[in-house]
C-alpha cells in the first residue's frame, strides 16, 4: 500500500533549516490499523501530511499503491487525496457555512459523482455514523462528537482506501472518543487502512502497530 | 465545470451574504458616483451647447463700427455704417453663405389684448428664423417671401411677450399695434434655451419683416446682418470675405477689427465646445480615479475574505479541490458581488437622473437648474463605464483568487 524509502523534509527559515524527518523508511500494508505517537516536534503530523498528499518530501522515495507520487503534479496529488486518501482532523474542519449533508457531499463535487449516486452515498454515511436526522444542521449546532462522526462520513464520501487522522479523539472527551475509535475499528474491518496520530496510548491501543518517531527518526 | 459544484458554490455564497455586503455597498456607491458624474457633466455641456444654438445656429452677426487705423488717407475714428444694398453685394461675390439676412430695430410701444407694453421691435429678413432658431409653436408660422416682398403688416412674437399681452390666450390671428400701426399675429415663438444675447432675450421681442419696418421706422441703416455659411469650416473664410468687400466699399482696412462688428458665433461654438469636452473629460478622469481607489480598496477586502477563509481553502484542498476550483469560486463571487452592486448603482443612478429631468426646463437664463438639472444617461456613458469596471474586477478578483489557490494546504489547514 505505502512505500517510503529514505524520506527526508527540511524546512527552511530564513538561514536556520529544520529537519523534521530523517532517513525515515516504512512500509504499510493494506488494512493496516496504525497510531504514529511520539512527543510533539517528533515529526508526526509532517510524516501524516506526506503520506496524505498535502506536502512532498525533500528526499527520498514515496510510492502510495505502486505509484510514485514525488513524480506527481498539483492536480494529480489533489486526485488522490480526493479519491484515495480520507482526512479526519483534531479539530474536525468541517465547513462552517455548509450543512453536514453538504459537508459530505462535497468531495464527490469535486470528483463530479452523478447526483443520485451522490445522494445515496450521503445518505448511506449519515446512517452509518448516525447523523441522519442532523443532515440539515450546521456544524456549529452540533456536539464535538457529532462534529468527528460528519467528519468520518465525509472522509468516507469517496470511498477511500486509506484514512488518515490526526489526533481524533484530542479535542474529545473519552466517552466520545472510545465512541469515535469503534468508528475506526469498524472501519478496518471494512478494508481500510488507518494511519493515526495520537499521544494517548489508551487511543493507540485500538491499533495493531505503533511507530514510534523521535526527532525525525522512527525508533 | 460541474454544475453541482457550481451550484454548491452559490449556495455557500448566499450563506456568506453578510461578509460581503459592505463590498456590494461600496461597489453600489462607487457606480452610482461616477454615473452621476458622468451623466451630470455631459448634460451640463449639453445644456451649453443647446443654449448656445439658442441665439442661432452656425451665425455670424456684423455689425457697425468705428475705424481705429488711418486708411487710404482717411482718419481713424469713422464711423463704418452697413446698409440693405450691403446684403446683395455679400451674397453675390460671397458663394459659401447659405442664408444672409437684415436686421434693423427700434423700442416702440405696442398694444394687444388690451395692454400695453414697452418693446423691441425687429425688422428682419424671412431667412432669419432659420438662423435664430425661432421655430413657431404649432398652429404659426414664421414670415415669409411673400411677406417680405408685400410689405406685410404681420409679426412673429416672442413667448414673453405673448404671456404679456395675451395671458392663457392664443395670440395667434389676433391684432397688436405697434406705433399706431396694427399687425396680424401669425406666430408664437416655442420656448429655446438662449445663453448670449444683445438688446434682451429673443422670448421678450416681436419679429416683423423688414420691408414693413422700413416703412415705419426711418432707420436707413442696418443694426445687424446675419450670415449663416454653407458649411461651418468656412466661417473664417466667409468672416475675411466680408471684411475685404466692405472695406473696399466703405473704405476701411480690412485688418481693423473694429471698422466693423463681426461676431462668430461658430469659432466661439467651437472654442466652448472644446471647453465642455474638456470638462466632460476631466469629469470622466475623476470618475476612472475614483473607480481606481475603489477598486483597490475592494481589492483589499476581497484579500481580507480570502485570509479569513484560509483553513477553509485547506480543507477543501486536502478533500481534493484542485486549484481551479479554489480559483473559479473566487472569481465567481467577485463577479457576483460586482454585477449585484453594479446592477443597482446603475439602477439608481438611472432613476436620479430620470427624476432630476422631471423638474421642468427653466429657460430664465439666469437660473442655474437650467443647466445643472438636465443630465443625460447615455449609452455610451455606460459603455466606457462597463469596459473599465470589467477590467478592475478581473484584476481585484484574479489576484486575491490566485493568492488562495497558491496556499499550501498543510499551512492553511494550521491557520488560525
Amino acid at each position: 500500500m505505502i512505500e517510503m524509502k529514505n524520506i527526508n523534509k527540511v524546512y527552511k527559515m530564513g538561514e536556520v533549516s529544520l529537519e523534521a524527518l530523517k532517513e525515515v523508511s516504512l512500509m504499510i500494508g493494506p488494512g493496516e490499523f496504525i497510531s504514529i505517537m511520539g512527543p510533539s516536534g517528533s515529526g508526526k503530523s509532517t510524516l501524516l501530511n506526506i503520506i496524505g498528499c498535502l506536502d512532498t518530501p525533500t528526499s527520498g522515495s514515496y510510492f502510495f499503491e505502486e505509484r510514485n507520487v514525488a513524480g506527481l503534479n498539483l492536480d494529480q496529488l489533489s486526485t488522490i487525496r480526493n479519491r484515495k486518501i480520507g482526512f479526519v482532523f483534531q479539530n474536525f474542519n468541517l465547513l462552517p457555512y455548509a450543512t453536514t449533508y453538504e459537508n459530505v457531499e462535497l468531495p464527490m463535487l469535486f470528483n463530479g459523482k452523478p447526483g443520485k449516486k451522490r445522494r445515496e452515498r450521503v445518505l448511506e454515511l449519515l446512517e452509518m455514523v448516525g447523523l441522519v436526522d442532523r443532515q440539515l444542521h450546521r456544524p456549529s449546532e452540533l456536539s464535538g462528537g457529532e462534529q468527528q462522526r460528519a467528519a468520518i462520513a465525509r472522509a468516507l464520501a469517496n470511498d477511500p482506501s486509506m484514512i488518515l487522522a490526526d489526533e481524533p479523539t484530542g479535542n474529545l472527551d473519552s466517552k466520545t472518543g472510545q465512541e469515535i475509535m469503534g468508528l475506526f475499528v469498524k472501519l478496518q474491518q471494512q478494508g481500510r487502512t488507518i494511519l493515526m496520530v495520537t499521544h494517548d496510548t489508551n487511543i493507540a491501543s485500538y491499533s495493531q502497530r505503533t511507530i514510534n518517531l523521535l526527532d525525525g527518526r522512527i525508533i | 465545470m460541474r454544475v453541482p459544484l457550481l451550484r454548491y458554490f452559490a449556495r455557500e455564497f448566499r450563506k456568506r451574504k453578510k461578509k460581503t455586503a459592505l463590498i456590494t455597498f461600496a461597489i453600489t456607491w462607487g457606480t452610482l458616483s461616477i454615473l452621476l458624474l458622468m451623466s451630470f457633466g455631459r448634460g451640463l455641456s449639453n445644456s451649453f451647447r443647446l443654449s448656445f444654438k439658442g441665439l442661432g445656429d452656425n451665425l455670424i452677426m456684423i455689425y457697425r463700427g468705428q475705424t481705429s487705423k488711418d486708411y487710404h488717407g482717411l482718419p481713424k475714428g469713422r464711423r463704418i455704417m452697413i446698409y440693405p444694398g450691403d446684403i446683395a453685394l455679400l451674397r453675390a461675390l460671397i458663394p459659401e453663405i447659405e442664408l444672409i439676412a437684415p436686421e434693423s430695430n427700434n423700442f416702440y410701444t405696442i398694444t394687444g389684448g388690451g395692454r400695453e407694453t414697452n418693446r423691441n421691435v425687429c425688422g428682419v429678413g424671412p431667412s432669419f428664423g432659420v438662423m435664430r432658431s425661432m421655430i413657431a409653436e404649432s398652429g404659426g408660422r414664421f414670415f415669409n417671401e411673400e411677406d417680405e416682398r408685400g410689405a406685410r403688416r404681420v409679426a412673429f412674437i416672442g413667448w414673453n411677450m405673448a404671456a404679456n399681452l395675451f395671458p392663457g390666450e392664443n395670440p395667434v390671428g389676433r391684432t397688436i399695434i405697434i406705433d399706431r400701426v396694427p399687425f396680424t399675429v401669425i406666430g408664437v415663438m416655442k420656448k429655446k434655451l438662449q445663453s448670449s444675447s444683445y438688446q434682451g432675450f429673443d422670448a421678450d421681442h416681436a419679429y416683423i419683416p423688414h420691408s414693413t419696418f422700413s416703412r415705419i421706422d426711418d432707420q436707413l441703416y442696418l443694426d445687424r446682418i446675419h450670415i449663416q455659411p454653407k458649411r461651418r469650416e468656412d466661417n473664417q473664410l466667409v468672416e475675411r470675405r466680408i471684411r475685404e468687400i466692405l472695406g473696399r466699399k466703405y473704405r476701411f482696412d480690412p485688418k481693423d477689427d473694429y471698422a466693423l462688428g463681426i461676431w462668430n458665433t461658430i469659432e466661439q461654438a467651437e472654442v466652448a465646445g472644446k471647453v465642455f469636452k474638456g470638462i466632460e473629460i476631466f469629469l470622466a478622469v475623476i470618475g476612472a480615479l475614483t473607480l481606481l481607489i475603489g477598486s483597490v480598496g475592494v481589492t483589499n477586502l476581497m484579500y481580507a475574505l480570502v485570509k479569513e477563509r484560509t483553513r477553509e481553502i485547506g480543507v477543501k484542498m486536502a478533500l481534493g479541490a484542485r486549484r481551479r476550483h479554489i480559483i473559479l469560486q473566487f472569481l465567481l463571487e467577485t463577479l457576483f458581488i460586482f454585477s449585484k452592486g453594479t446592477f443597482w448603482g446603475t439602477a439608481i443612478a438611472y432613476a436620479i437622473v430620470r427624476l432630476t429631468r422631471l423638474v421642468p426646463v427653466s429657460y430664465e437664463i439666469t437660473g442655474i437648474q437650467t443647466y445643472l438639472l438636465r443630465p443625460i444617461f447615455s449609452l455610451d456613458i455606460l459603455i466606457i463605464f462597463l469596459a473599465i469596471l470589467g477590467t478592475l474586477v478581473f484584476l481585484s478578483g484574479i489576484f486575491p483568487a490566485a493568492r488562495a489557490s497558491r496556499l499550501n494546504p498543510v499551512e492553511a489547514l494550521r491557520y488560525e
